[in-house]
């Protein structure tokens, strides 16, 4: 897989998939909704699909001494590499947010989410949602891009919405604390969503793999 | 042992059906795959490297069916689609340098040698190569891993007089140390130069498959002509002048 790794970062990647890492840095905005920093990964990602495409990437891939489905793994791995990479950053400065800077007045009057645990664990759904309906979409032919990403687009936006709206609900105000309050409960939906996420993109993987090995290129 | 062995292929689309296909390809030699366009030759060869799944056949590299062994027979083998068209704007050096880590075969000093033969600049992008020198990039990726069988995909198409003639030298020149090629062409012209054998088809299926002299000798006693190009005019010309006259 490092071979395949290796030409995904050198041949088939969009310098944007790298540079929409920086989207990270919106955890940092305050009003503004930082899970969209998860839907700016993903667009980067779609790109390189998307350069992937249009550098016939797929034929070269194809012709390679390796098993057909190793193509398919090495696009989720990289999309895995790229989303854990952006998920490391966004956690760093979440922890900066609720640390360092929890007393700041712009965060304490933050009308929309705060970072913390939750936020953490709707971004992990968010790139699941992104492995399973992009990158699986996208196996269902092998060229498809639009219509996956739209669903994406659909799905990502619920799930903002969801997470913005949580801590309006009665009893529900703790979970917008700057510095963070009642911590387990947020901890245990991130490592659901954690397990989610690795669950999710598995079986996503598993079956465009299957579908890949029976597409006429 | 033929390098390639072709049985009983099929594969069907709505409008084309390539049906019961089968040749065989010998080390060291050279078969020219002819047919008109649309008549199955690059299905025929996406099939066998299982780019297209054939619904019907057994397809066989140096004796090891391809299904069950694909993942040892694929460094044998090279493929060309005629010019790059991949990775564009990617360095030479990159595009090599990711593909030899795939091939535990890569012969490195191989591959020197025939970017130098082939005057390649490591540094250019295929978008900045001509047509012939795309193709000489292809074959320099298939042949430096020692790929025993080359599949070309109308490698000559497009190509000026003499960068052809250019790369049917490279095909002799390959064919004198043992690789085999399967070449499909519609540039008939070509393989009366370099093809030992000839494989026909026309509308998806086999009309010869044998010999490149016999081919021709027979079809020149039965009054089709003395020429590959003769001979595919004779079957299969449809008099286009009558029908706009009708």
């Amino acid at each position: 897989m490092i071979n395949w790794l290796n030409k995904e970062c050198r041949l088939a990647a969009s310098p944007l998939s790298w540079i929409m890492l920086a989207a990270a840095l919106l955890t940092l905005v305050p009003g503004y909704p930082i899970l969209l920093s998860a839907f700016f990964v993903g667009l980067g990602l779609m790109h390189s699909f998307q350069n992937a495409r249009e550098a016939n990437d797929v034929l070269y891939s194809v012709l390679l001494p390796a098993p057909k489905g190793d193509y398919v793994r090495a696009k989720y791995a990289f999309a895995c590499l790229i989303e854990l990479i952006a998920f490391a950053l966004t956690a760093a400065l979440t922890a900066l947010r609720m640390t360092a800077l929890a007393g700041a007045a712009v965060y304490r009057t933050n009308a929309l989410m705060n970072a913390g645990p939750l936020s953490l664990a709707f971004t992990l759904l968010i790139y699941a949602a992104f492995n399973v309906l992009f990158i699986g979409g996208h196996f269902r032919t092998a060229y498809a891009l639009g219509f996956p990403f739209l669903r994406f687009g659909l799905a990502a936006l619920v799930l903002v919405v969801a997470a913005e709206s949580l801590h309006f609900f009665p009893g529900m105000a703790y979970l917008n604390a700057p510095a963070g309050e009642r911590l387990g409960p947020q901890f245990a939906a991130l490592a659901a969503a954690a397990a989610l996420y690795a669950l999710a993109t598995f079986l996503s993987c598993r079956r465009s793999v299957r579908r890949f090995e029976t597409l006429d290129l | 042992m033929p390098v390639l062995e072709v049985n009983g292929l099929c594969k069907h689309y709505p409008g084309f059906t390539l049906d019961r296909v089968g040749f065989a390809v010998e080390a060291g030699r050279i078969m020219g795959f002819i047919g008109r366009n649309g008549a199955g030759k690059t299905t025929t060869l996406k099939s066998i490297l299982h780019i297209v799944h054939p619904d019907a056949g057994e397809i066989r590299y140096f004796g090891l069916d391809f299904a069950a062994h694909e993942r040892a027979v694929k460094p044998r083998i090279g493929y060309a689609g005629g010019a790059v068209d991949y990775y564009r704007k990617k360095k030479i050096r990159d595009i090599v340098d990711v593909t030899r880590r795939f091939y535990p075969n890569w012969d490195g000093a191989a591959c020197r040698r025939y970017m130098d033969a082939f005057a390649l600049d490591e540094e250019k992008t295929p978008q900045q190569l001509s047509e012939g020198m795309k193709v000489k990039l292809n074959l320099t990726l298939a042949l430096s891993h020692r790929a025993e069988l080359l599949l070309l995909d109308e490698p000559t198409s497009g190509l000026d007089p003499v960068s052809r003639e250019e790369l049917l030298d490279t095909f002799r020149f390959l064919r004198d140390r043992g690789v085999a090629i399967l070449f499909s062409t519609h540039i008939t012209s070509d393989l009366e130069h370099c093809a030992d054998d000839i494989t026909y088809i026309a509308g998806g299926r086999l009309i010869a498959s044998e010999p490149l002299a016999g081919f021709l000798a027979r079809s020149a006693a039965e009054g089709a002509g003395d020429t590959l190009q003769d001979i595919m005019v004779h079957y299969e010309k449809e008099s286009l002048y009558d029908k706009l006259a009708e």
